[in-house]
């Protein structure tokens, strides 16, 4: 199965050619069952690869790699290279993807571009997956984009409307401002080490300085955080993720939990030999990864759409894990993923039941649903457990491991996570007061509430049940980290230290605290205290409704460089047409003057002139010639007398 | 009788086939200058042939195919003057300027 393991990425590849071109488009298009089907293997597939490794029989890393294509000496290989987190990432893929197609056969239930919708989410699954497993940057890179063209076409899946149609732009645009950082970054790489072979750089960085000097891993590595920064919505490229909710809320679930932004996260796992050896590029990571935590957690305390709360949540647990690989934390952050993968594609999936069921986002308009949705809100219930870190769900186990990292690496640090912590508490259980509990505020809506299909509830109950069980199975006897480990030549060493016992203390009690906000603000069915607060602190309030002017700040930035444009245009239109275009021209048509006097008077001149004097002499000479053989003959006496004269007297 | 008289001779008879040659209005009185002059060279050979090498033969046997060249000249000579004179009804050269320029 492990010799097989390119067909992982290649099965949903032809499996979505195979939905986009063959059967028919409709409502009722039976071609979404073979996107189902195609995912179920791989899942099986990666299911066996994982539950091997994890007993140990499989000898990890496995490589295997064909050549591609070569210039010169360089050999571009095609290939795989499954290591621990590799394995993971292949069963979180496949299991979230496959949970998602399942679900969107309720949920996009009577779409008329049905098929389209499953040909795009096969060939979004297979672009990840096929980042997953490739061994070499370049067709890492590669998929990379394929993630975000993807991306792109799912986000704005219902194009005719303005909101999808402009987010997917914002997406694109948005990552494409990172990638351009992730392909200097492989530039840099390419020149100074001479490959993009993934285990080669690994071995290249195991020998030390000398193959990997100290500035190019630091400039790599601070490229490559860009181009994870715009995948992984890390501040400040994380403004296209909000807007990202204006897609299918499945597409939703499945770029926040396992195949978008997670690329951004297993590119630094991936390449993260480099920045170890590269301390700045490693405390970038983590800085990044603590503002993104703080800042996105904060933004989700005042959102009323339940998607976008979702997805700040998505941000803030994102810079969690950059958090995490900041501080050499490898195994924590990459366990992060792993089970925030199981509860965000649980919490996304269970808020897309709430909105196919109410129609609409916003959770002023919901409340009480809990009654009209029994099996929605106890799975949600046990996500958002899983998410504020409840003890021994998920969510505690892998939220622990990395405040432990970050503890031993930087108390302040650990602070702001810490505080962190009680706001994803705090603004999950909002969510959860708000839309399920207390007393409905649209009865109209609350009426025509009803409980998904099996095909929707199935995905969150399986969901919900790793939710809870994922870190205990995992954490239990350190399978993950034997799978997924980092031995650091630098720094690192933390993950085996010991940390204070009240750390763990420390936690709950921030769980509780946040816990005891929301309900006192939200959990007693009138929101007039929420209210004042909004009032009183207006400012900071509004300031996070807008996203700390972050779109602001990037539209103002596509405004001056709009006026940058045109200045520029008028530049080149006045200044340089003026000088170089027109000016040359006036140069060389003066120029051009100079010859064609020179031409006309010389050189015509001189042979006019040949002419006229020819002729000329003609007219002179042809008088001589009157036809009288005698003066001829009398002209040659006369030549032989000047003869004669001239012999003789010589 | 020196070579210095025969070329004194030979330079008169030249001499007066040129003026002839050149005065003559006739045709036929110019081919008979230029008879003249032919002959002046005929002279010329032989008197240098006697005077300069006495036992050689060249300037004699030179002087025989000039006679012979000059006799079938004239009869060129004289088919042309007849066939000028059947086109133009004239043999007076002043009145044949049929190669002006």
């Amino acid at each position: 199965m492990l010799e097989q393991v390119h067909w992982i990425p290649l099965i949903p590849l032809l499996a979505s050619l195979a939905i986009l071109f063959g059967g028919k488009e409709g409502p009722h298009s039976k071609m979404p069952l073979l996107g189902v089907a195609a995912m179920g293997w791989c899942l099986l597939q990666s299911s066996w690869i994982l539950f091997h490794a994890l007993t140990g029989r499989y000898a990890l890393p496995y490589y295997h790699t064909i050549p591609w294509f070569s210039y010169g000496d360089y050999v571009m290989t095609l290939g795989v290279l499954i290591d621990g987190p590799a394995v993971v990432m292949l069963f979180v893929v496949t299991l979230v993807s496959f949970l998602v197609q399942l679900y969107s056969l309720g949920y996009m239930h009577g779409d008329p571009r049905l098929k389209r919708y499953y040909a795009f989410l096969s060939f979004f699954t297979a672009a990840m997956l096929g980042l997953v497993v490739s061994s070499n940057l370049f067709v890492f890179f590669a998929c990379w984009e394929l993630v975000g063209v993807s991306s792109y076409l799912l986000i704005g899946f219902w194009f005719e409307k303005p909101g999808p149609a402009y987010a997917s732009k914002k997406a694109f645009i948005t990552t494409k401002l990172g990638d351009l950082g992730f392909f200097i970054g492989l530039m840099i790489l390419y020149t100074q080490a001479g490959t993009l072979d993934l285990s080669m750089l690994a071995e290249r960085a195991k020998l030390g300085i000398e193959y990997l000097p100290l500035e190019v891993a630091t400039a790599v590595g601070i490229c490559f955080l860009i181009g994870a920064a715009g995948k992984s919505a890390q501040v400040p490229l994380f403004i296209w993720l909000p807007d990202a909710m204006e897609g299918p809320t499945p597409v939703s679930a499945l770029i926040h939990a396992a195949t978008m932004v997670a690329a951004g996260i297993y590119l630094v796992a991936r390449t993260y030999f480099i920045y170890d050896a590269a301390p700045l590029a490693m405390g970038a990571v983590a800085w990044v990864g603590l503002f993104t935590a703080l800042l996105a957690a904060t933004m989700a305390v005042v959102a009323y759409d339940i998607k976008r709360v979702l997805a700040f949540s998505t941000i803030s647990q994102l810079g969690y894990m950059m958090l995490g690989l900041g501080v050499y934390g490898y195994t924590a952050g990459l366990f992060h993923l792993t089970t925030h993968a199981f509860f965000k594609a649980l919490l996304f999936l269970g808020a897309g039941s709430v909105i196919h069921a109410v129609h609409t986002n916003d959770m002023r308009e919901m409340g009480g649903l809990s009654k009209r949705m029994p099996a929605t809100f106890l799975t949600m219930a046990i996500g958002t457990l899983a998410i504020s870190g409840f003890p021994f769900l998920s969510g505690w186990y892998s939220k622990e491991a990395i405040l432990h990292a970050v503890y031993l690496h930087n108390p302040m640090m650990w602070l702001v996570a810490l505080g962190t912590a009680g706001l994803t508490t705090f603004y999950m259980f909002r969510l959860v007061y708000l839309t399920f509990l207390g007393q409905s505020r649209d009865h109209h809506r609350w009426d025509h509430a009803h409980e998904s299909p099996p095909v929707m509830t199935v995905p969150l109950w399986t969901l919900a049940a790793l939710s809870i069980g994922s870190g205990f199975l995992l954490e239990h006897e350190g399978l993950f980290a034997k799978l997924v480990s980092f031995e650091s030549g630098h720094g690192g060493g933390h993950e085996a230290a010991h940390a204070p016992v009240w750390l763990g203390a420390a936690a709950v009690a921030v769980f509780a605290a946040g816990l005891a906000a929301a309900h006192r603000l939200y959990g007693r069915g009138d929101l007039s205290l929420a209210k004042s607060l909004r009032e009183r602190f207006a400012l900071a309030a509004d300031a996070l409704e807008a996203r700390y002017y972050f779109d602001d700040f990037f539209l103002w930035l596509v405004s001056l460089s709009d006026r940058l444009a045109a200045a520029m245009h008028w530049f080149d239109d006045q200044i340089v047409d003026a000088i170089f275009v027109d000016g040359w021209a006036l140069v060389t048509r003066a120029v051009a003057e100079a010859h064609r006097f020179f031409d006309d008077f010389v050189v015509d001149g001189a042979v006019d002139g040949v002419g006229a004097v020819t002729r000329d002499g003609g007219g002179v000479l042809h008088r001589l010639v009157r036809g009288q053989v005698q003066e001829y003959l009398m002209y040659v006496a006369l030549a032989m007398c000047l003869f004669t004269i001239i012999l003789t007297t010589r | 009788m020196t070579l210095a008289h025969y070329l004194a001779v030979s330079s008169g008879l030249f001499l007066i086939g040129l003026f002839g040659a050149l005065t003559r209005r006739n045709i036929i009185g110019i081919l008979m200058g230029i008879e003249l002059m032919f002959n002046a060279a005929n002279l010329n050979l032989v008197a240098f042939n006697r005077f300069l090498h006495p036992d050689g033969v060249a300037g004699g046997a030179v002087a025989l195919f000039t006679m012979a060249v000059a006799a079938a000249e004239i009869v060129v000579g004289l088919a042309l003057v007849l066939s000028i004179y059947r086109t133009l009804h004239t043999v007076q050269a002043e009145d044949i300027s049929l190669l002006k320029g």
